[in-house]
């Protein structure tokens, strides 16, 4: 579809609903919202470009422009930071990019019940500066704290660094505003409470309207939980002089039932080795220093003395060296935002040649931790082999929940964007299946936080979810009839025939 | 204050580090200059402002941890007491 496709009456429509200085159609307007951070060939750029962008203001207005396209059967994709990993705010067929960054308003702030009330085109950066002020703090943080918004938090159901603590965002969204395909409004919570924790009432809907990429609608308007401003943080990071020991140790952290952990972090060798090329904290570190542990607290100043202090001799115990407290703290806070992560990698030759970042996420028990590693390194180096196009990063693995049972588990991919053609992308794609296969084989789920909808890995989805993807296509199929909200994702045109 | 251009454009000589990085200024690391010499290239900086770069970076490390939270406990305190 092309805007002149869209020209009439969709245009004069979307006028009228929102109007002229919220339709955007220029070409700038589009190619900025035509990608996410994840890599794809540029020379496939043009792909992905929506045919117009629309900049609605309130939940009536998204309401009005799903009942167009619905009466129409123009596809609509909704976009919120666009910082998402798994393709989801990308257009596959043109169409109408809802952009929701315009709902950006605290509605609410309720001291005593200690939730706020926010449009999803906030960021919990941007919210927790207000929230600063009444010494209360939103703690939904992932690496892209400061550009992931509350509406893509919602679309992706994401994870948080310090999720162990308070939970991830489908924790700490209480309920939300949303708008269904046909442009009906609901509102889903636990119950129908906007302010309630915890409800049996019903089936349990909000579930259902979180991680689900923008395919079964709109959230707009969502009420979330607060908790007191931490009056200290503590996050030591220790070196090890091999994987196992570290191994070890990041499972007695998580296990120790610590009240005010929020986190622990494992890197392997490999991480260690691209961390010694250009990283300032671990370029000087002695070549015995293998692979890495940190862990994070949060809570009253004396009980996270009181944790720290079991943490740091548990860890001691199990033949940990503290790294000091410079490093410990400066590496903590930049996990928050790795944009400002350097962008290289290098060739095999040694050259340093501009990477983009691809993070695959897949959730994997403890015990299963070391074998998944070697599989996926050797999908890694397989890909090296192939082409100078890839660079292996190395792997994290970070707590999921406070008992220690399962792991955010990443392998980095440094992967060379301009020079993907269909070769290297072709060796990919076959690369994000296997990586997703050996996951599944483990007993793991393919993402804990991104999604699982980019090229390769969405072909797995199925057999991840068995006969829970069946009810998949037929709730999708109720939901939206014809198909308009992100139409391509998550396999999701079989339910309206396509072969599987 | 003075300014003297060519002084900020000579940097500190190189002291190898590793034998991917070197160091010109106290905690300042950068790549081996010999890795990059092919897809991207290394660029004349003047001094203050390879100082600037890290000075800011070392700011908003900071800001992150007001903004997370009110103070930071040390580590090397609390090792102390467990060793002590
Ligand atoms: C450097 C970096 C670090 C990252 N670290 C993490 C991390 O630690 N944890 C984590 O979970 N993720 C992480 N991510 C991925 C990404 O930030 C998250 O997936 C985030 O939740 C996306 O938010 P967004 O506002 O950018 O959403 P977008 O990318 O705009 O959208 C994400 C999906 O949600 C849909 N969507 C957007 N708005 C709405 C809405 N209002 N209603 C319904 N659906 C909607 C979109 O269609 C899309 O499918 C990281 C990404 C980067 C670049």
């Amino acid at each position: 579809m092309t805007v002149t496709a869209l020209s009439d009456p969709v245009l004069g429509e979307l006028r009228q609903i929102l109007g002229d200085e919220h339709v955007l159609t220029g070409k700038a307007d589009r190619l900025n919202r035509a990608r996410v951070p994840a890599p794809f060939p540029v020379h496939r750029w043009a792909e992905r470009l929506p045919d117009l962008v629309v900049m609605p203001g309130s939940t009536e207005e998204v309401a009005e422009v799903l009942k167009l396209a619905n009466r129409l059967r123009v596809p609509v994709v909704p976009r919120d930071g666009g910082t998402g990993l798994t393709d989801g705010a990308v257009p596959l067929r043109g169409g109408i990019l809802v952009d929701v960054k315009r709902l950006n308003h605290i509605k609410d702030l309720d001291l005593d019940n200690r939730t706020c009330t926010v449009g999803t085109g906030i960021n919990a950066l941007k919210l927790n500066e207000r929230l600063a002020v009444h010494d209360l703090i939103y703690p939904d943080d992932p690496a892209s704290y400061p550009c992931s918004l509350v509406g893509g938090r919602i679309g992706t159901s994401g994870w948080s660094l310090i999720g162990s603590r308070y939970g991830h965002t489908r924790d700490l969204v209480l309920s939300f505003d949303h708008v269904l395909p046909s442009g009906q409004v609901i509102h889903v919570g636990d119950g129908i409470g906007r302010k309630i924790t915890k409800s049996s009432s019903g089936y349990q809907l909000k579930h259902l309207f979180m991680g689900h990429q923008g395919t079964l609608g709109i959230a707009t308007e969502a009420t979330l939980k607060l908790f007191p401003k931490p009056e200290a943080e503590f996050s030591p990071f220790w070196a090890f002089s091999d994987y196992a020991d570290a191994y070890r140790c990041v499972g007695l952290l998580a296990r120790a039932g610590v009240a005010t952990f929020a986190g622990a972090v494992l890197f392997d060798e490999w991480k260690v080795a691209y961390l010694r090329r250009d990283d300032e904290a671990y370029i000087p570190q002695p070549s015995s220093v293998k692979a890495l542990v940190c862990a994070a607290l949060y809570g009253y100043a004396d009980e996270v003395e009181a944790g720290g202090r079991r943490l740091m001799r548990i860890a001691r115990d199990a033949g940990a060296r503290y790294l000091g407290d410079e490093i410990s703290q400066g590496d903590w806070a930049a996990r928050h935002d790795r944009y400002a992560t350097p962008l290289h990698g290098r060739t095999k030759s040694g050259q340093v040649a501009p990477m983009s970042w691809h993070c695959e996420d897949a959730s994997i028990n403890y015990t299963n931790l070391p074998s998944v590693r070697l599989a996926w390194h050797e999908i890694a180096d397989r890909l090296r082999r192939e082409s100078d196009v890839f660079d292996d990063w190395g792997m994290f693995a970070y707590t999921n929940g406070a008992t220690g049972a399962d792991y955010l588990t990443e392998i980095d991919i440094g992967i060379w964007e301009q020079r993907l053609d269909d070769r290297t992308w072709a060796a990919w794609v076959r690369a994000k299946r296997d990586l997703a296969a050996v996951a599944l084989a483990h007993g793991g789920s393919i993402s804990a936080c991104h999604g699982s909808c980019r090229e390769g890995e969405v072909d797995l989805v199925p057999q991840e979810l068995g006969g829970g993807f069946e009810v998949m296509l037929q709730i999708k199929r109720a939901l939206d009839p014809h198909n308009i909200m992100n139409p391509g994702k998550y396999l999701l045109d079989q339910a309206y025939g396509a072969p599987s | 204050m003075k300014y003297r251009r060519s002084e900020e454009m000579s940097p500190p000589p190189a002291v190898p580090v590793t034998d991917v990085a070197i160091t010109r200024f106290e905690h300042v690391y950068e790549v081996a200059p010999e890795l990059m010499t092919e897809h991207v290239l290394q660029q004349e900086f003047p001094n203050w402002d390879t100082l600037r770069l890290v000075h800011s970076r070392a700011d908003h490390l900071a800001w992150m941890h007001r903004h997370f939270a009110h103070t930071v406990v040390s580590g090397e305190e609390l090792l102390h007491e467990l060793d002590g």
